[in-house]
């Protein structure tokens, strides 16, 4: 019972942060129809600069407990890189989506050397600072109270954004523009400006699930093209565009890794892609994606 | 009569749920003729060419085409089987040329595909192939031309040349002329139904809106009404019944007077080049 | 938020192959006259650089007519170089087998078994999704070399054994027999399988090809069995990849699960359109000017990942057409100027 709990938890954590950046990949698609390779490089972003606010703020004499608030604003921060880097994406929009592909695959190549030269190739960590927290007793297990409320503020940030597209004039500008941007642009939508904020919002869902990772594992040089192929399951698994496909792929993902971690270490990124096949042969489209050509 | 026919649905139904988009259809074909599908949107048109070239499965009923069923087989069989299909909006190969686009039928046709290291430039037979249908179309000084450096008019003749080049005994073509200029329409059938004549094939189905064109070439039009067939005349018969003239189209009457007295022009001649 | 992905068109490079057919087989054979006649002025080094170069050029020769041909972009394909360099492992270190021929032809029929069942799975779908289906079936194979350590060798990889050619063994130092008589072993190959492909391309097979990139819809309307032929070009381009492999194993020595990491599917991706996936030897001055511009770099700069990732992002915005596209204007602009 306490195995199942512990991976219970350790998925849902995983998911969690998967989600995030599954999400940003799913919305810049959704609305652009641009997959983008460097959503993994948003996400070490986002877990670098993470570590150095961390250590600056605590530098500045903030007080442990800030940890968790201190990596969001610093995701969100860091996120608004998007924004430059949308401009370059846009010169492609139009284009076959291969030249997109390698355009953002040229990004991730260009990133790993920027985190090299700011941060060094060694890996960093925040050396337990989840543990200002301390740990809460769950059914009977004994967690990190960090692992909690990063899953709380993951639920949040899902139910948030879920909200802003379904309710809001400008969620609702965006899912038009996402349906035809030509009859939205008629309408008088500024659609290089939704273009821009989609992108931007993508990008700091990556940066933010980069920085709450950090207290529980180290940033290194690998982590973003390791996280491109994890948000790639977690997309085809849930079907591309789809936002509940990227929660549904994301606690897939985040427990089958759990699993097989404790199970039989030896499959675990197998496993994974072992899901991912056995779902695009039976479904497709993914578990909540529409058909595709 | 329908035992001869090159063609025949027989109490073709095909639904989606509840929605019947063909009831009890019937139609044929005959050696040597050209039918034309008429009737408004809604009527059932696509889902009967569809039905008709094999791509959809009858909820119920037959369609044999030579004497074969051909429901469901789709559309690699059908063009083996002899029948070839057309599309309304222009259908080419934008980067491939004019040449190359006739070839691509022409080595289906001649079975070149088995060897992938069999030499295409070689292939007499399918550069005579490929000759013999540009030149029916008047393509011939076209044929080393990219297909989208092509004019509107050439590339709709380029997309039937296409469907030719596979030596049909049967072609479909969905509204063969959309999109074209008034002057170029009658070219463009013109040319089809002698092209038609030389390649030896032995029966045409159009689905047309323009009635001016399905006057002047059918032999026998069938209207398609919710899915039903509302008439199944020859065209003299047709154009004499305003009421079903109204049904179809609405209420104007055909300009142009039913083929056997409409002038041959030789509007071939006179294509721009 | 959910949106409708079902645009039926393919993946279509920017200018159509059919473009450079007549000048095609002559760039290619050009390059391979330069490669030959290398030995006699360039370095050891340079040779040393060239002969990883024919491998992948083969690889990109066979990726192409997946790419720029069929249309199909596969973001896995360095799963058939790791098919290929695994095959060599194998043979030369576990069976004991030294004949590189036999294990050329053991690798093709490695890859055409693993081709055969992946491809059916993966050509049902085009644009992004097959991408995407060629990218989780390599890392899976990937997963596979990295875990099973028994099997594979894990992260440490397996050696490969120096091969004997034609039954010929070859005495001397590892850089001796690379820059000898293998250089020219994977040249001779290379030409050979250059001139296979050229037939290939100016097949009807070929045009078939050319014809679902294209229009898949018209494609099957005129005859074209497109599901099959499709496979068929993944297959071929499986072949190409592994043949590939074996050529790149034997001049590193070591077979790695890093050879088949996604990002290496990238890289070949980036020499396809560094050179121009449009003309039928644009791969292979792609490859060329990749291994010559990462070795520049890399002697330059550790920070080369910038570098080559800069010039990927300047190419695809403002050069999509690649070098031989460059090439292409320059003869273009020579034509009306006379």
């Amino acid at each position: 019972m306490t195995v199942f709990l512990d991976v219970l938890l350790g998925g849902v954590f995983h998911a969690a942060i998967l989600f995030l950046v599954a999400a940003g990949l799913q919305l810049v698609f959704g609305v652009q129809k641009v997959i983008n390779l460097a959503c993994g490089s948003f996400y070490a972003l986002g877990a670098y600069f993470g570590i150095t606010a961390v250590g600056l703020a605590s530098a500045a004499g903030f007080p442990a407990w800030t940890v968790l608030p201190v990596l969001i604003l610093a995701g969100l921060a860091i996120g608004l890189v998007g924004l430059p880097v949308e401009r370059i994406l846009r010169t492609v929009y139009r284009r076959d989506e291969s030249y997109q592909l390698l355009l953002t695959f040229g990004l991730l190549l260009m990133f790993q050397d920027v985190f090299r030269f700011f941060w060094g190739a060694t890996p960093r960590t925040l050396d337990n600072a989840y543990l200002a927290y301390g740990t809460a007793e769950f059914m009977g297990l004994r967690v990190p109270t960090y692992n909690l409320l990063v899953i709380a503020a993951s639920i949040a940030i899902a139910v948030a954004l879920g909200a802003f597209l379904q309710k809001t004039r400008t969620g609702r500008i965006i899912r038009a523009t996402a349906e035809n941007r030509d009859m939205s642009e008629g309408l008088g939508v500024n659609s290089s400006r939704v273009f821009a904020a989609v992108f931007t919002v993508g990008c700091m869902l990556g940066t933010v699930g980069g920085a709450l990772v950090v207290p529980a594992s180290a940033s290194s040089l690998e982590m973003a093209v390791e996280l491109v192929v994890e948000a790639f399951a977690v997309v085809v698994i849930g079907g591309l565009g789809s936002m509940r496909g990227a929660l549904a792929g994301a606690l897939i993902v985040g427990l089958i890794r759990a699993a097989a971690i404790m199970v039989l270490p030896e499959a675990e990124i197998l496993s994974i892609y072992l899901v991912v096949i056995a779902v695009l042969i039976l479904r497709p489209a993914g578990l909540f994606g529409k058909a595709m050509a | 009569m329908a035992s001869r026919a090159l063609l025949s649905a027989h109490q073709v139904s095909k639904s989606y749920g509840d929605f019947h988009a063909l009831r009890n259809v019937s139609v044929h074909v005959d050696d040597g003729e050209f039918i034309s599908i008429v009737g408004p949107n809604g009527a059932g048109k696509s889902t009967l060419v569809n039905v008709l070239t094999g791509l959809l499965k009858p909820t119920s009923g037959h369609v044999h085409f030579r004497g074969q069923d051909i429901a469901g087989i789709g559309p690699v069989e059908l063009s083996r089987r002899g029948m070839a299909r057309g599309f309304q909006l222009v259908n080419i190969f934008p980067e491939l040329t004019v040449r190359e686009t006739l070839g691509v039928a022409a080595a289906s046709r001649l079975r070149r595909i088995g060897n992938p290291f069999r030499s295409l430039g070689g292939d007499r037979e399918i550069r005579d192939a490929v000759e013999e249908v540009a030149d029916i179309f008047n393509l011939r000084h076209r044929l080393d031309q990219q297909a989208s450096a092509l004019s509107q008019g050439e590339k709709k003749l380029l997309d039937v040349a296409s469907a030719f080049a596979l030596k049909p005994e049967l072609i479909l073509i969905d509204e063969p002329t959309s999109g074209v200029s008034t002057g170029d329409k009658h070219a463009i059938m013109e040319l089809l139904v002698s092209a038609s004549r030389k390649a030896g094939v032995r029966g045409i189905i159009q689905v047309e809106h323009d009635m001016d064109l399905v006057a002047r070439y059918s032999d026998r039009i069938v209207a398609l009404q919710a899915g039903t067939v509302l008439a199944d005349e020859k065209p003299e018969t047709f154009f004499k019944d305003p009421a079903l003239i109204a049904a179809v189209v609405g209420t104007r009457p055909p300009k142009v007077p039913p083929r056997e007295m409409a002038p041959k022009a030789a509007v071939q001649e006179s294509r721009p080049c | 938020m959910s949106t409708p992905t079902s645009a039926p068109a393919t993946v279509a490079p920017a200018v159509s192959p059919s473009l450079w057919r007549p000048s095609g087989l002559i760039s290619f054979l050009v390059i391979i006259a330069a490669m030959a006649g290398l030995p006699l002025v360039a370095s050891t080094y340079m040779l040393t650089l060239m002969v990883p170069f024919f491998g992948f050029a083969i690889a990109l020769l066979g990726f192409n007519l997946l790419f720029g041909y069929t249309g199909l972009l596969s973001f896995g394909h360095a799963m058939f170089l790791g098919i290929g360099a695994y095959a060599a492992a194998v043979m030369t270190s576990k069976l004991g087998v030294q004949s590189l021929e036999l294990i050329l032809l053991v690798a093709v029929a490695a890859a055409v078994v693993i081709a055969v069942p992946v491809g059916f799975l993966c050509v049902r779908y085009t644009r992004i999704f097959f991408g995407m289906l060629t990218l989780a079936f390599g890392m899976l194979f990937h997963s596979i070399l990295f875990k099973f350590y028994g099997l594979t060798g894990g992260d440490q990889g397996m050696r490969v054994m120096r091969p004997l050619l034609f039954g010929m063994a070859f005495e001397g130092g590892k850089t001796a027999f690379i820059t000898g008589p293998f250089y020219y072993y994977a040249l001779g190959l290379l030409t050979l399988l250059g001139c296979a492909m050229w037939r290939i391309v100016r097949s009807p097979f070929g045009l078939h090809l050319t014809a679902i990139r294209e229009n898949a819809q018209k494609a099957a309307y005129l005859g074209v069995t497109v599901s099959r032929m499709r496979l068929a070009a993944y297959v071929i381009s499986g072949v190409y990849g592994a043949i590939g492999g074996v050529i790149l194993a034997v001049t590193i020595g070591l077979a790695d699960p890093e050879i088949v990491y996604w990002t290496q599917s990238g890289n070949l991706v980036f020499m396809a359109v560094l050179g121009g996936s449009g003309a039928f030897a644009g791969p292979v001055v792609g490859g060329l000017a990749f291994v010559l511009l990462q070795d520049t770099v890399m002697s330059a700069t550790q920070y080369w990942r910038f570098v080559m990732g800069a010039v990927l992002v300047l190419i695809v915005i403002f050069f999509p057409r690649g070098i031989a596209g460059l090439f292409g204007d320059a003869f273009a602009r020579l034509k009306r100027g006379s």
